[in-house]
């Protein structure tokens, strides 16, 4: 794992004389970044963990992937407690384990598990979750991943988005039988299943904000529509098909409006809003070159957009009401689009071309001018998503010849890639929580 | 300079009057005898320049000669008072003398006639007694003679007694005074020990090595805190650690904070994690309870 140990300075003042000893305060003003360890014992004997499923292995495993942790491995272990009250705490202090979490799985022999786990801070002795839950063989997955969001949040103080689910575009085949499949999956990569496929081209999907559909563009009439999917059942609508483009759905913070972009009989694109209960569009740029890749601002009053008008592609914001102006945003760079806001909107992330790469950026939104960052290394990273806690960002990159999914932390330190599924993996988009 | 003048205060004093009354002599003779001579004589008594030396030398001759028949004539009025007291004195004395001598005369005849008439009554009286006397002692004397070998030996017992106490005594007294002595340059030793140590603790605690022990415990700590999303800019904590010799930690307490739990628990988590802390370059400094103040800056 990559560690970036931030540089550390800390600045002490005391005050000198014989009153100093009384006052003696150190000043910390900077500290670590890295990746906390703890260790997550096993809940259940090997045998029970291969009949049914190894929660904890999964529980480490969503921890290890936040880049925030750094699980003990399994073989490391001198004892596997089940319940706090065996844990020898200055033991797991010299295996230099900060956490410990412990859990006992039982089964009754149907389908039916129960599991018990508790939290611990090693080095206070406090205990800190105690929990229970009950689920089926199947379920237990989605059990391992809501342990890790308790253990994450108890300990970093954020929500953990373990539970949370992914979107993506799969291509598989070549031409003349290419298959386009728009997916969901767990954030973990696993449970993907198809929501809808096509021979033609699907791009652009984009999550509601309360999580139950999906829109996206479709190519199966030859030219690009607009849809919009509810993912319990299925039911799909279109809701765009101007004539020329209808492209790049992105949804208002309340889930009423979509912003999109449409284009002129001449191709010139711009971006809209439209209503969704009336289908009434506004236009929101008018400018002769490209405007498009609409993202909402966080209170639903602005949007940032992408828009060559000053030459090469950079990032603008405006607000949505007649007569707003837009500004542009970045400045570094010949070459900064399809950007995602972050869900405090404090860091926008977007594709930046380096060296003749394309890569993950961001930049920060609070307060004056900011330097971007560039957070991955790849040739062809594109597509960057927030996840909903702003921790990670999901991305698209290549690897070894294919396209894959790829995460890295907000702050660039760690960086994995999603276990790949078949085909091509494309334009990912993080679900809410 | 001024050391000068100090020294040489009275000659200088001495010189300067002397100056100064020759001046005023000059200014005297001048306007007694040279009137008419130097009519153009401003009276300054230190602007000698312009005075003629001639005129000056009569001036002082002149003062001179009448200071000294002013002294003369002093002088004999002087003797012949001095002659009339003292016969006045003398004649005192003389009649004084006489009275005296006469009273003594009459007093000494007096008190010989009273010492002549005792002597005889005494006498007979002293035979008396004296022969009683002398039978009694002749009694006496045996007893007298044991008394006096006992109340000895008792003597000699009881004083060898005394001595053997107050050698003993001495010996005790001794002993105890040169063990206060002993115990007071003890103490008098440790109190500079004591004060020279705090001079040294005081020293060193606002010298370099403090300087040096805040810098190791500074790295010790960033090294230990990994801090969370949370712990932003405007973070401000303090924890109180209490540590054991060695550096061990006992107990981190965050005391005032504006951070969320897992703020706080990073920072303890931080001192734990630093646990030992490092030994401080001189053992003066160590503290058994300091604080930390978390702020990140960035």
């Amino acid at each position: 794992m990559k560690k970036l140990l931030s540089h550390v300075a800390l600045i002490v003042c005391v005050a000198l004389g014989a009153s100093a000893h009384a006052d003696f305060v150190v000043e910390v003003t900077r500290g670590q970044s890295e990746a906390i360890p703890l260790a997550v014992v096993p809940f259940a004997p090997p045998e029970l963990n291969a009949a049914s499923f190894d929660v904890a292995q999964l529980v480490s495993d969503d921890l290890a992937r936040s880049g925030r942790f750094k699980p003990m491995d399994r073989k490391d272990m001198i004892e596997q407690p089940h319940t706090g009250a065996n844990i020898t705490f200055d033991d797991w202090k010299r295996l230099n384990s900060d956490y410990i979490v412990v859990g006992n799985m039982t089964t009754d022999g149907a389908d039916h598990f129960t599991i018990r786990y508790e939290l611990y801070n090693v080095l206070t002795r406090q205990s800190l979750l105690a929990f229970q839950i009950t689920s089926n063989r199947p379920g237990l997955r989605s059990a391992g991943h809501q342990i890790a969001d308790a253990v994450f949040e108890k300990i970093l103080g954020i929500k953990g988005a373990f539970s949370t689910r992914i979107a993506y575009i799969s291509v598989l085949g070549r031409l003349p039988n290419k298959n386009y499949q728009l997916m969901v999956a767990d954030a973990d990569g696993e449970n993907a299943r198809i929501v809808m496929q096509s021979r033609e081209p699907l791009m652009s999907p984009a999550w509601s904000p309360d999580g139950s559909a999906l829109a996206y563009v479709s190519f199966e009439q030859r030219l690009p529509s607009i849809y919009v999917q509810t993912l319990k059942t299925g039911e799909r609508r279109r809701v765009s098909a101007h004539a020329g483009v209808n492209q790049a759905p992105a949804w208002s913070p309340d889930g009423k409006k979509l912003a999109m972009v449409l284009s002129t009989r001449e191709g010139n694109l711009d971006v809209y809003i439209m209503d969704m209960a009336t289908q009434a569009l506004t236009r929101i740029t008018d400018d002769p070159g490209i405007d498009t890749e609409p993202q909402w601002s966080k209170d639903g009053q602005s949007l940032y957009f992408t828009s060559d008008r000053a030459g090469g592609p950079q990032i603008y914001k405006v607000g949505i009401h007649p007569g707003d102006k837009p500004r542009r945003l970045t400045f570094q760079g010949s070459y900064s689009a399809r950007s995602r806001v972050s869900p405090d909107e404090s860091q926008l992330a977007f594709v930046t071309q380096e060296e003749g790469a394309f890569r993950i950026a961001t930049m920060d939104l609070r307060g004056g001018h900011s330097d971007m960052q560039v957070l991955t290394k790849g040739r062809f990273d594109a597509s960057p998503s927030y996840a909903p806690n702003g921790a990670v960002i999901i991305y698209a990159t290549r690897d070894k010849g294919r396209g894959v999914l790829a995460l890295v932390s907000a702050d660039g330190r760690v960086q994995q890639l999603l276990a790949p599924s078949e085909g091509e993996m494309q334009e990912p988009a993080w679900g809410p929580f | 300079m001024p050391g000068f003048l100090r020294e040489h205060s009275w000659s200088l004093a001495f010189s300067v009057l002397l100056h100064a009354a020759l001046a005023a002599a000059f200014l005297v003779a001048a306007l007694i005898t040279v009137n008419k001579t130097l009519p153009t004589v401003l009276p300054l008594p230190v602007d000698g320049v312009v005075v003629d030396s001639q005129v000056l030398s009569a001036a002082q001759k002149t003062l001179t000669d009448r200071a000294e028949q002013e002294a003369a004539r002093a002088k004999a009025a002087a003797d012949a008072r001095a002659a009339a007291e003292a016969a006045v004195k003398e004649k005192a004395a003389a009649d004084q003398k006489q009275a005296q001598d006469e009273a003594d005369a009459q007093a000494k005849a007096k008190v010989a006639a009273q010492v002549s008439a005792a002597k005889s009554a005494a006498a007979a009286e002293q035979a008396r007694a004296d022969d009683a006397k002398k039978r009694a002692a002749e009694a006496d004397q045996a007893a007298a003679a044991k008394r006096a070998q006992d109340a000895q030996r008792a003597e000699d017992a009881k004083r060898a007694e005394q001595q053997k106490r107050e050698a003993e005594a001495k010996a005790a007294d001794d002993a105890k005074k040169a063990a206060d002595q002993r115990a007071k340059s003890e103490r008098e030793a440790e109190l500079k020990r004591q004060l020279a140590e705090e001079e040294r603790v005081s020293a060193v605690q606002s010298g370099p090595l403090r300087d040096q022990y805040i810098a190791q415990l500074q790295n010790r700590i960033q090294r230990a805190w990994i801090r969370p999303p949370s712990a932003r800019v405007g973070l401000d904590c303090l924890v109180q650690v209490t540590q054991v010799a060695g550096g061990e930690v006992t107990s981190a307490q965050v005391t005032q904070c504006n951070g969320d739990t897992a703020a706080r628990q990073s920072i303890e988590n931080a001192v734990y994690r630093a646990s030992p802390l490092p030994s401080p370059p001189d053992p003066a400094l160590f503290m058994k309870t300091f604080s930390f103040r978390f702020h990140p800056d960035q």
